[in-house]
């Protein structure tokens, strides 16, 4: 699918007056938080089990190519056959190459971020292999055309009347419905008889086990256990970073996972596959095809800063408690990943000179750093892609400020920064000319520009007395202990 | 350069990777649960699942419970991991009262034990360990125990012993994944039915796998 991360204000603006999305959202940023607490509260010690779930992260990190190495090792020691491919196109045409040596008509996903990454179903599509989702939101997803508003429930603002139309004209239900378990129920029938004549399944990986080369999916559907048990061909796509060192460190995660992800203790079924079938066993696949993949990522690793980019383990967490995504949902992120992630994660991957508003929608309030059962420090990432920004312009020799105006305004304010006495001098003289301005203690704009800025906020009119001043006038506080007083601190 | 030696040189060539010093695993309050405890935390925990547990006293008390639940929901058609399960004997029942009971070995090839299993009404399996920290089977499949039965089916029914009743995953982990050299193809942990909520948080049972399941815990082991 096309990204339009280009369009992000406009999106913005559109889904902040779509009542559906709103209702959603709304539940979203209610709920979630709620069910995850409750979740987590099963923990004797929930900082200790989110500090330990940061450290098997950041441990993953720092030994990377090693643990790669290692999991390979494993895996194809069990008879998976691991293959590395360096971007999407490669991705693509190693998986079309399967299908074809296989000769199958069609193929079924287990939901998968990767794979909608790398456009997978328009490429295979294009080549004359039928994809078909089969998680219930991307069956939903695939044949509305439509980004993920969500990435655990990525249809789950689509309103019912228009699922309903729209599986109609598919053939998924004989007559209209909008009752949600008809419409689901009608996806289990239509895809029972391709899960049972299926040739070759595709699913992502929640976990990699290096000690093991054992793939791990989380789910509660039963799609990706179908995909991994009917047909004789089965591919898993991973991106790079989905390796963890041990068995016990991946369930370990995997409780960290679904608390943050849906606050589940567990999914309804946790799959892991060391190697294809054996033998003398009678369904799973022949053979495992495990792809590795890069698509940008090793350069991510290059730079120390966004290396930690690589720790998520997309449970969603952050989308729910920011305070941005929670008002404007998944489309205005224009890519396959929405919300904090995706806001650290899209202008790695499709460049920050392309990506502009995904890192300056931010209020920078921190929640989804604290969230974090991975220990990624968002903020601190989108501050670092705005200076990197301003860099990048610098070098091409283009202008960083968007008018002279705001030019001088800058220099001014940073002027007044840096000293303190001069601070003080300009706020007293401007702030008749300012609080004249004022209406019920807000200034909501000023004749000389900064439109822009006051756009989307209000000033709060200038108090009559700096701190300082107020501070002195205070009246002295009785002492409390020694000899310290506000008079000798001041 | 072939893409392996690309990636992995990038990724060697990083600098500043230094080693990560681990705090001290948290401990879970699961770990301390005796056998009563264990077997009331699985329970709630299956229940909030929509999953029920049957605690029969032995094998005939086992054999009674199941022909109760084919009864209740009128089953004809089974697909079973084995004849017989911890001594409760399906097979028998089956011919006894008309049912069509297949084990793996009745098929031929993997497509007709593809078309029974998602044909049938039930598949009646065994479990390798349960789970009380959140009501949850766990299967080794094997050449005994294939992956379809507990999933294509419309229901689910488990029969398992209390010894094989644990406090946490890791617990069974240390024993499915200790001897590096006989790891299963596949090994799953099942947490009650099927489920999603994809369509407007809306939850439901049985999207793609069973819409109930049942387990069947014989307690005099």
């Amino acid at each position: 699918m096309h990204s339009h991360v280009n369009k992000f204000i406009e999106t913005a603006r559109k889904e902040l007056k779509n009542e559906p999305s709103q209702m959603f959202l709304m539940m979203v940023s209610l709920g979630a938080p709620i069910l995850r607490q409750i979740g987590m509260s099963s923990f004797p010690d929930i900082a200790a089990a989110e500090s330990y779930s940061r450290a098997i992260r950041a441990d993953a990190i720092a030994r990377l190519p090693e643990l790669l190495e290692e999991f390979e090792k494993n895996a194809e020691s069990k008879g998976a056959k691991v293959l590395w491919a360096k971007n999407a196109a490669e991705a693509n045409n190693i998986i079309l190459d399967i299908a074809n040596r296989g000769g199958v008509s069609y193929v079924m996903k287990g939901k998968s971020m990767i794979t909608e990454e790398i456009g997978l179903n328009e490429h295979l599509i294009k080549n004359g292999v039928e994809v078909f989702e089969t998680d219930l939101g991307e069956v939903i997803t695939q044949n509305l055309n439509l980004h993920p508003f969500h990435l655990v429930g990525p249809a789950i603002n689509v309103p019912l009347e228009k699922i309903s139309e729209t599986f109609l004209k598919k053939g998924i239900i004989k007559k209209a419905s909008t009752d949600p378990v008809e419409l689901g129920g009608g996806a289990r029938k239509y895809l029972r008889d391709k899960f049972r004549n299926l040739q070759m399944g595709i699913v992502g990986v929640n976990m990699a086990v290096a000690e093991t080369g054992t793939i791990i999916n989380v789910e509660n559907e039963g799609n990706i256990r179908l995909i991994k048990s009917s047909p004789k061909t089965l591919v898993a796509i991973m991106s790079l970073e989905k390796v963890v060192p041990t068995i016990k460190d991946a369930i370990f995660m995997t409780r960290m996972l679904t608390r943050n992800c849906t606050g589940q203790k567990i999914t309804s079924y946790v799959s892991m596959d060391t190697g294809p079938k054996k033998p003398d066993e009678q369904d799973g696949p022949e053979e495992l095809f495990i792809i590795i993949l890069d698509n940008g990522r090793s350069e991510i690793y290059r730079d120390f800063k966004t290396r930690e980019i690589l720790k998520c383990i997309r449970c969603g967490a952050c989308l729910n408690t920011c305070p941005v995504y929670t008002k404007i949902g998944g489309y205005p992120y224009g890519a396959t990943y929405c919300g904090p992630v995706g806001q650290v994660l899209t202008p790695m991957l499709m460049g920050i000179e392309n990506t502009t508003d995904l890192y300056r929608a931010c209020t920078l309030c921190g929640m989804c750093k604290q969230i974090c059962p991975a220990g990624i420090d968002h903020p601190s990432l989108l501050l670092s892609y705005r200076s990197r920004q301003i860099d990048i312009k610098k070098q091409k020799g283009e202008k960083t400020m968007q008018s002279r105006g705001e030019n001088a305004m800058a220099s001014l304010i940073s002027l007044g920064m840096s000293h303190g006495w001069l601070w003080n001098f300009g706020l007293k003289i401007t702030r008749p000319l300012m609080n004249s301005l004022a209406k019920d203690g807000y200034i909501g704009s000023i004749p000389m520009g900064a439109q822009g800025w006051f756009g989307c906020r209000d000033l709060r009119a200038i108090p009559a007395k700096t701190f300082h001043e107020t501070w002195n006038d205070l009246p002295s506080l009785p002492e409390l202990s020694g000899n310290t007083s506000k008079k000798e601190d001041s | 350069m072939p893409a392996r030696e690309e990636i992995l040189g990038r990724l060697k060539s990083a600098t500043k990777r230094q080693n990560v010093d681990r705090p001290a695993k948290p401990t879970l309050s699961e770990i301390t649960l005796e056998s009563q405890q264990m077997i009331r935390r699985f329970e709630s925990e299956l229940s909030m699942r929509t999953g029920v547990l049957y605690q029969a006293r032995d094998k005939e008390d086992a054999l009674r419970i199941l022909l109760d639940i084919i009864t209740a929901d009128g089953l004809k058609s089974f697909v079973t991991s084995s004849d017989k399960i911890h001594g409760v004997d399906i097979a028998s029942l089956g011919s006894k009262n008309g049912l069509s009971v297949t084990i793996p070995k009745d098929f031929a090839d993997r497509n007709s034990l593809r078309d029974a299993a998602f044909a049938a009404d039930a598949g009646i399996t065994s479990a390798d360990f349960a789970i009380a920290e959140t009501g949850t089977l766990g299967i080794i499949f094997n050449h005994n125990h294939p992956r379809l039965l507990s999933i294509a089916p419309p229901l689910h029914i488990a029969i398992i012993s209390v010894k094989d009743l644990y406090p946490v995953y890791e617990n069974v982990m240390e024993i499915v994944f200790n001897n590096t050299k006989e790891i299963p193809s596949q090994f799953s942990f099942i947490t009650g039915p099927s489920a999603t909520s994809d369509i407007q948080g809306v939850e439901f049972k049985g999207m793609h796998g069973p819409k109930k399941v049942f387990v069947i815990m014989i307690m005099d082991g």
